[in-house]
Order: structure tokens, then C-alpha cells, then sequence
């Protein structure tokens, strides 16, 4: 299987594009997720793709449909997917995959890996989860599940539904429940970095999140259009995310969070609105795709100029995701297009 | 941009023949591909490469609208069905016997994803021409199926004669009076016919040509479904109008089904064309009026428990002084 056609660049690159190499994928792209000193890319044909600095990316069919969901092994070892096949697969760093469930005619919609090992997958209203031990547990919610996320010890698992989240936390004889009421559907969740709070990307064009210390409600509201893409980013912490002209940062430092406070504003140009976003590790700096396929850099400052990536595309970049150490950024357009580049060729 | 996928909704009670309908367009040679959305308590096995299992759920928005639902399910199937963007060329959704469309139609309305990627092509209903009387006064999703089709199958013709046919028919027409109706065995309807209908476009209201009924039919059934037409001769003035409307859709949103217009607006030159489901509405001027016709404002409700007197004097107020 091809990993894709290099394709000519209609306009003068940048360094970073210079210094990179695109490629024609061909299929939707559903998501991308950084394992190890790589980025593994889910598409619309089925194919996972693996990105590695300095060689084509590597190609392998893990399932018969389109990916839906996937997501990283925070140590590297693995990437786990989910498909419209009604597949859970799970592919190793090399390439190996092997099938660890599947669910016949339904969709794996939401799938999570745990620090640890643990992993769960959503399908329809149920989450499947297989925590260390290899326990199996079926944990079933109000409606169809929306988003899934472990926190960063792997010992609570959020998931978002129609109503709110719902978050288990692992006991002495299986995983406990709490709600998190609020009304409107939840899809994607996440923990702050700290695992003191839990954020949602709503149905409508808002995030909400909780303080989980007294289950404050936190709105994070304005937006124009939906939000489609969240990231953590930097040492205070901020939130990331797309839905807007630019990169809006949403301050988590401090008890309160962003509660009472507006966010930080980065890396716009104009009226078009961000796509995708994505932080750089351990950098206090955003990368931020958009609807007309430019991808620019910023740091966190409120007056930061932004640095120009790319320009080449016409379609909207959906997916962003840059390696920790060696600072390479993937970044895929709606038609399968993809820029594999070093951002330090950039002077960044 | 690429062009929006058309999306057929598939209605209609349980052994009306919505399976056959489905099978027949999966079947026939047209040349398209098609993603099929069906429910899980779908009657009999569907034979295509691309067919999901829907389990409906209904959200209400949080925008304060209380009669704005939607069909959450839809919202995230149509978005997973985009990633296979290519591998077909139109998606027909088949709901529950017992469904309401409203929440289906809504969707497209709503949720900006969808709007972006997809477009309501047609409501399309099954209907038993034998079952289908004592169905509408039974039930209220059943009448709903009716009120809010773009096009009726009226289908298993040879189980009833002639007479009985007239009826029903005239049934639905108090109901539903711009729906297109098929009478048909096996759902043998062109199916060029049912499919790519473009129904929910503006400018296909246009085209609307109303059976306007005599008021002798409005009393034959005590149907609270039925449908009002309102015409003027004069141009409305367009504040009064858009004041009288919009507090209508926002009282009588709910039981307002379905509606659609085209307006004469006083100092305006081209069509003003309206068309909404419940309190959701599109509209926009459309175009000059024909040469050599004269301009004239029609506006048809279908709804629950209209009142005709007061909807006329409304619409009588609007006119331009």
C-alpha cells in the first residue's frame, strides 16, 4: 500500500515546508496522536499511518471500514483503534497489529488507553473497559457515548453522554460512578493534566467543565462554530482550542481556573477560524490549523506575532499533533493531505 | 466546498412497506450508492455494503427552544459516515414505525455540521392504504408521518377498492395538501420520482402547486392535523409581516408542522419564498415574479389544532396600506 504521493507545491514554502515532506493520503483524516517520537494517524479508508522523522510514514489496514477513534499508549508502546468495521484493534510502535474485540455491525466509537495499560472503547451507550489487571468491565450510560478519557494515573475514566459526563473512578471491587450534570450532549472529554478538572466539547458551540474537588460548573462559552479539537498545553496549564479566528487558550493555573476570567487569544489572522489545534510538548507555544489550510505558530503571549507554516492547502486542516523531543509537526487537511515537517527548521 | 450529500428520510408505520421501498432503491439499477441509516427494530434484513444501525435519540438543544429536538444519533452517524466521503453517493435514513419527523427534519436545520455536509433531500411516507384511516385515529405519529411528507407511497392499492382508495386519499389531502402522492403495489413508484426531490430547497417551493381544498372537506374528519392556506391579491407590508410570523412560529411553533410561502412584499421586486418545520425557518427573495402573471401571496400551514379564522385575520393585517 502506497503511504502516499508526494504532491508539488503550488505556491513558494515556507522553511518548515522546505524542510518537510507532504503527502497525498487520499482518505479523511479522523484523528492523529502522538506515540513516542512519532505521530500515528487514523483515516477514512481504514488505514492507520505511522510518521516517523526522517522516513516514509509506514501503512497498515487496521480495519475494513474508516477509523473513528483512536488514541496513544501515553508510554509509546502502542496505538488502539476503533472502527465503523466494529473493530477494536490495536497496533504496536513496528506496525504489528492485533484485533482485541470485536463488535459486529456496531461502531467503536471512543476508544482510551490508560498510564498503565488499561484501555476502554465505547460502543453505542456501553464502555468496554480492560483495566491492569486485565479486568473486564461493561459500564453502561444513559445514551450513546460521546467521548472517553483516562485521567493522567489511569485510575478515573470520564465519559461524555447526552445530560453530562460520567465519571468512574476504580474502587476495591470494580469502577464507581458519579454524574456530572449538564444539560446538552457531551462528545470529547478530557482531564487537566493535574486530573483536578474535566472538560467536555458540547453538541452546541461550547466547552463546559468541571471543578472535580466540588463539582463547580465551568462555561466556556462564545464561540462562533463548534469546537473540534482541544490540547493542553504549557506549564500553567492552558486549554487549547479551535472554534474561533484564533487559537483560544483558556487558563487553568490558579483554584479557580478559567472561572471569572477570559481566555488568552494566539495565532489569528483575521476572520478564518481555527480548525485544529495542537500544543507544543513542554513548550508554552500552539500550533493552529485553519479553515483555508494555513498553519501558523504562536506562543502564549497576548501580543505574540504568529510565524507562518503553511499556506499550501485549500481545504481545512482537521488534524494537528507535534512529537515532544524532536518537535515534528503532522498536520492533515479534510482531503488527506499531509505535512510532516521539522518545526525547528523554522527557528522555532 | 464539495456538494452536500442528499439524505432521503423513510417514514411510515409498521407494515406499511417501508422495508420494500428501501430494498427497491438499494436494488435498481440507477447507478448510485447509497449509505443506509436503519433502526434497530428494523422489520427484515437490508442488503447493502454500507448500512448502519441507528438507536434514535432525541436531544433537545440548548437554546432555549423547548419544541427544538434532534436526533443526536444522526448528528453523530452522518459525521462518521464522512470520513467514508467517496464511497457513496446519497444516504437514506429509515426511522422507527412509531417516529415523529420532526426531530429527523430539525436536524438538518440545527446542527451546522450537518446543514454543511448534508441536505434533507425529501420526507417520504409509506402509508397502508388499508390500515392507514383507522391508523390516523389511533395515533398521533401516524398523522405526523403524513403532515410532514414531501412525498406519500400509498402503498397496497390492490387490497382496497376504488372507493375506499378516493377516501383515504382525500384523507390525506386535507392533511398534506402540496404532498406528492403515489398511489402504489410493492411501493412501485418511480423511484426518480421519490429520490433527489431537493424538497427542502427553496427553490422548489416555488414549484408548489397546493390543492387548495373547498371548505366542504375540512369537516369530513375531526382530524386536529390539517392544513390552512392563506392567499392576498395585495403586497404585505414586510414589518408587519415578519412580526406577525415570527410571533406566530414562537407561540404556535409546536403545532406548527410544517409550512411554506411565497410572498408578495410590498416595494420589492423579487419573490419572497419561505419554508420551515415547526418554529425553524428558511427564507429569502428568490428571484423576479413571471412576466405576464399576476403577483399574488400564498402561504399554506399544516399543523395541529390551527385556527383558521385567526391565522387569516393575522395574515389579513399584514397587508400593505
Amino acid at each position: 500500500m502506497s503511504p502516499g504521493e508526494r504532491f508539488a507545491d503550488p505556491l513558494e514554502p515556507t522553511a518548515i515546508e522546505k524542510a518537510g515532506t507532504a503527502y497525498d493520503c487520499a482518505a479523511v483524516p479522523s484523528g492523529a496522536v502522538v506515540l513516542g517520537d512519532a505521530v500515528a494517524a487514523g483515516f477514512g479508508d481504514g488505514v492507520l499511518r505511522l510518521f516517523q522523522p526522517g522516513f516514509d510514514p509506514l501503512a497498515r489496514r487496521a480495519h475494513l471500514g474508516a477509523i473513528l477513534s483512536l488514541a496513544a499508549d501515553p508510554k509509546g508502546a502502542f496505538v488502539l483503534t476503533g472502527g465503523d468495521d466494529g473493530r477494536l484493534v490495536r497496533t504496536d510502535a513496528a506496525g504489528e497489529m492485533e484485533e482485541i474485540e470485536g463488535f459486529g455491525s456496531k461502531w467503536v466509537d471512543a476508544v482510551a488507553v490508560a498510564a498503565g495499560g488499561g484501555m476502554a472503547c465505547s460502543v453505542g451507550k456501553t464502555v468496554h473497559l480492560w483495566d491492569f489487571g486485565g479486568h473486564r468491565h461493561s459500564l453502561d450510560h444513559p445514551s450513546t457515548v460521546g467521548g472517553l478519557a483516562f485521567d493522567h494515573k489511569g485510575e478515573r475514566l470520564a465519559v461524555g453522554h447526552y445530560g453530562g459526563v460520567t465519571l468512574w473512578t476504580r474502587a476495591r471491587r470494580g469502577w464507581k460512578s458519579t454524574a456530572l450534570k449538564w444539560a446538552g450532549s457531551h462528545l470529547g472529554v478530557r482531564f487537566s493534566p493535574n486530573g483536578k478538572y474535566v472538560v467536555s466539547i458540547m453538541q452546541e458551540n461550547a466547552l463546559h467543565g468541571w471543578r472535580l474537588r466540588d463539582k463547580t460548573d465551568m462555561r466556556m462559552s462564545g464561540y462562533p462554530v463548534k469546537v473540534k479539537s482541544m490540547d493542553w498545553v504549557g506549564a500553567a496549564p492552558h486549554l487549547v482550542t479551535s472554534g474561533a479566528d484564533q487559537a483560544i487558550c483558556w487558563p487553568f493555573d490558579g483554584k479557580d481556573g478559567p472561572m471569572g476570567r477570559g481566555p488568552l487569544m494566539v495565532a489569528g489572522r483575521g476572520t478564518v477560524l481555527a480548525t485544529a489545534v495542537a500544543g507544543l510538548p513542554e513548550h508554552d507555544a500552539v500550533v493552529a490549523g485553519y479553515k483555508d489550510g494555513t498553519i501558523l505558530y504562536s506562543t502564549l503571549e497576548k501580543s505574540a506575532e504568529p510565524l507562518l507554516i503553511s499556506r499550501q492547502g485549500v481545504e481545512a486542516i482537521t488534524c494537528l499533533a507535534v512529537t515532544p523531543d524532536t518537535g515534528w509537526l503532522f498536520a492533515a487537511a479534510e482531503d488527506g493531505r499531509v505535512l510532516w515537517a521539522p518545526l525547528g527548521a523554522g527557528g522555532v | 466546498m464539495t456538494d452536500q450529500i442528499p439524505v432521503t428520510v423513510l417514514t411510515g408505520f409498521l407494515g406499511a412497506g417501508k422495508t420494500t421501498l428501501l430494498n427497491r432503491i438499494l436494488t435498481e439499477e440507477h447507478g448510485k450508492k447509497y449509505a443506509v441509516i436503519v433502526n434497530e427494530f428494523g422489520e427484515e434484513g437490508i442488503d447493502n455494503e454500507l448500512v448502519v444501525d441507528a438507536d434514535e435519540e432525541i436531544f433537545e438543544m440548548n437554546n432555549g427552544c423547548i419544541c427544538c429536538t434532534v436526533r443526536g444519533d444522526l448528528i453523530r452517524i452522518l459525521a462518521g459516515l464522512m470520513k467514508r466521503k467517496g464511497q457513496f453517493d446519497a444516504i437514506l435514513i429509515e426511522t422507527t414505525g412509531l417516529a415523529d419527523p420532526a426531530p429527523v427534519a430539525q436536524t438538518f436545520y440545527v446542527d451546522q455540521d450537518v446543514a454543511d455536509l448534508t441536505r434533507l433531500d425529501a420526507i417520504v411516507t409509506v402509508a397502508d392504504a388499508r390500515h392507514l384511516e383507522g391508523q390516523l385515529t389511533d395515533s398521533h405519529e401516524a398523522a405526523e408521518q403524513i403532515a410532514f411528507a414531501d412525498i406519500v407511497l400509498l402503498n397496497k392499492i390492490d387490497l382496497v377498492d376504488q372507493a375506499a382508495l378516493e377516501k383515504v386519499e382525500a384523507r390525506i389531502r386535507v392533511m398534506n395538501p402540496y404532498a406528492r402522492i403515489f398511489r402504489t403495489e410493492k411501493c412501485a413508484a418511480p423511484l426518480d420520482q421519490v429520490l433527489g426531490q431537493n424538497a427542502f430547497d427553496l427553490k422548489r417551493v416555488l414549484e408548489f402547486e397546493p390543492d387548495f381544498l373547498d371548505t366542504g372537506h375540512e369537516h369530513e374528519h375531526d382530524d386536529n392535523i390539517k392544513s390552512v392556506s392563506l392567499t392576498s391579491d395585495v403586497p404585505l407590508d414586510p414589518d408587519r409581516f415578519q412580526a406577525w410570523f415570527g410571533r406566530l412560529l414562537q407561540t404556535r411553533g409546536q403545532d406548527i408542522l410544517r409550512s411554506k410561502g411565497i410572498l408578495d412584499m410590498a416595494g420589492e421586486t423579487e419573490r419572497y419564498v419561505i419554508q420551515g418545520v415547526h418554529m425553524l425557518m428558511d427564507g429569502n427573495f428568490l428571484g423576479p415574479w413571471p412576466a405576464g402573471k399576476p403577483r399574488g401571496s400564498r402561504l399554506v400551514f399544516i399543523g395541529r389544532n390551527l385556527d383558521g379564522m385567526a391565522l387569516k385575520e393575522g395574515f389579513e393585517a399584514c397587508k400593505a396600506a
